[in-house]
């Protein structure tokens, strides 16, 4: 794994350096897609990811069998709680516009999806953190039962759960407009 | 067969080969039909809304930054906001003196028999006393089989999951502390502490102070102690950073809960009594604590617990029908009561009144 990193070592290593090494390198990505799906923010969901990591790595051991569940529910919550910082927001927002009116689609239809992206990442920001880390983890593609591993749930909870989140989700919006 | 559930329509849009006995009930019912129309283009477009873009990500370089994020604490230990440094005075006694209760149990363990403490006594000590006791360290060799892995959890039931113990919950809390509450965790961990009379002798000549005659198959004799496993339910604001896990930035606690089960320490070759006398016999142990231990009824089923007496007073008390240690006072600077029932140690320990320390071990759930 070191090697396929290309990361030089220190003299000692430890198991448990190795073990997160692996984690780190199977898991890095899905973490940064999970905090992405949140904050539609590439360079910021890797800023979560890479801290959801460190707090890992100091309290937990890395060959613990809930480390990659704790990961995944980490970087939902934690990218919830980046989303609900309203000045952070407001920043990404004015971003994502710029960077989007540099494609080149009907300008009219990308209007209407920066406006959907608005109001769905608010409604989400408003919404419990349970619900909304549901339907985070499910749209970054975890399988039901790693959904419900990751919030310590049945797996036969998850489509209840992610029902229930859904119209939720749809009330929040409508709070703003319409979808 | 009734009509399908909100959640398996949800299962059946993202896996329409699912539930079989759905399936079948599926097909022939109209009304389920209907209702899956719903709940798939809910579903589609919420999936729509939420897409984005793959991350482009640089794995490496990623684990390079996360590799050289500054090590604020032990990467795999845990350090209680209780132990910074040159805060609360008081507070720290109580974290030594929980400390040193696993060493004074290791000290005391019997040679025939398992020690397997059943009821809890105040040992009136110095701070220089608990150092003087940590030099038995020097004597042997400690080895874990099994490490002390001490770790913050998200909720309750990870606690739990974690420990295998259930999180203690305070019925009542007193005026002015915080209802938001943190959990820590830890499995079992076990050691195996080896006397050694070359090492004995090395630590001796370097304190300058004569080797303590050693007992008959006192070297290579070993204690096997088992500490753990034990949760604590952390009341107050610690400033929980996002990801809910770092507490380097934290607040003190306001009151700690905690249970353990209680150490349990066999040992070979040596009788207890023998240990006994061999550890009142290390060079700065005072005479006042010698006699402390040694007016300890029956050391194989009694956990001392040390009391600075710098920084407060231990009182007998009555908690849950069983003998505890009250530590502090009334004046909500900081007091706590440690108990041993059936076979766990628990402790509440805050910046409470002594009284109100006792009213939560009582109602303790």
């Amino acid at each position: 794994m070191g090697a396929n990193l290309g990361v030089r070592r220190v003299a000692t290593v430890r198991p448990d350096d190795e073990a997160f090494e692996a984690l780190f390198t199977a898991e890095y990505a899905r973490v940064a897609g999970i905090a992405n799906r949140v904050l539609a923010d590439p360079h910021e969901a890797e800023d979560v990811a890479q801290e959801v990591f460190i707090d890992f790595h100091r309290l937990h051991s890395a060959s613990a069998q809930y480390a990659r569940a704790w990961l995944h529910r980490a970087a939902a919550h934690a990218a919830l709680n980046r989303l609900r910082g309203s000045r952070r927001r407001q920043r990404r927002e004015v971003a994502q516009a710029a960077e989007d009116s540099t494609q080149s689609i009907d300008p009219q239809k990308q209007v209407e999806i920066n406006e959907d992206r608005r109001q769905v990442r608010q409604a989400l920001a408003r919404m419990a953190p349970k619900p909304a880390a549901v339907l985070v983890l499910r749209a970054s593609g975890l399988s039901y039962a790693e959904v419900a591993q990751a919030l310590g749930v049945g797996t036969g909870q998850v489509g209840t759960l992610l029902r229930r989140a859904e119209i939720t989700l749809r009330k929040e919006v409508r709070r703003g407009s319409f979808i | 067969m009734a009509h399908l559930s909100d959640g398996a329509l949800r299962l059946r849009f993202d896996d329409p080969e699912a539930q079989s006995a759905d399936a079948r009930h599926y097909e022939s019912c109209p009304e389920c039909q209907a209702r899956y129309k719903t709940v798939a283009g809910d579903a589609s477009l919420i999936t729509s809304l939420l897409a984005t873009p793959d991350v482009k990500v640089d794995v490496a370089s990623a684990f390079d930054r996360v590799r050289s994020a500054p090590a604020a604490q032990p990467r795999f230990g845990f350090r209680l906001p209780v132990l910074q440094p040159g805060r609360r005075p008081l507070v720290l006694a109580f974290a030594t003196t929980l400390a040193a209760v696993a060493l004074l149990a290791t000290a005391l363990a019997s040679g025939d028999n398992i020690f397997s403490p059943k009821t809890i006594t105040p040992v009136p000590v110095t701070v220089a006393d608990l150092e003087s006791l940590s030099q038995l360290g020097a004597y042997g060799d400690l080895t874990w089989t099994t490490r002390p892995n001490l770790q913050i959890a998200a909720s309750a039931s990870e606690a739990q999951s974690i420990s295998g113990l259930k999180p203690p919950s305070v019925a009542t809390l007193p005026t002015g502390v915080s209802s938001t509450v943190t959990y820590a965790a830890m499995p079992k961990a076990t050691a195996v502490f080896t006397f050694s009379k070359d090492k004995a002798a090395a630590a001796a000549a370097q304190a300058g102070k004569p080797l303590p005659a050693l007992p008959a198959g006192m070297d290579g004799a070993q204690l096997t102690v088992t500490v753990g496993p034990a949760v604590a339910a952390i009341y107050g604001n610690l400033n929980k950073p996002s990801s809910g896990s770092d507490l380097t930035q934290a607040n003190l606690p306001q009151l700690i809960v905690a249970e353990s089960s209680a150490p349990v320490a066999t040992s070979t070759q040596v009788s207890v009594r023998q240990l006994e006398d061999y550890i009142l016999t290390v060079p700065g142990i005072s005479p006042q604590l010698a006699a402390a231990i040694k007016a300890i009824g029956d050391p194989s089923t009694t956990l001392p617990v040390p009391v600075p007496i710098e920084f407060g007073t231990a009182t007998r008390v009555q908690v849950q029908g069983v003998d505890a240690v009250a530590l502090g006072d009334n004046t909500g600077v900081g007091s706590g009561v440690i108990w041993i029932k059936n076979g766990v140690i628990y402790g509440v320990i805050g910046t409470i009144k002594q009284s109100d320390a006792i009213e939560i071990a009582n109602h303790l759930t």
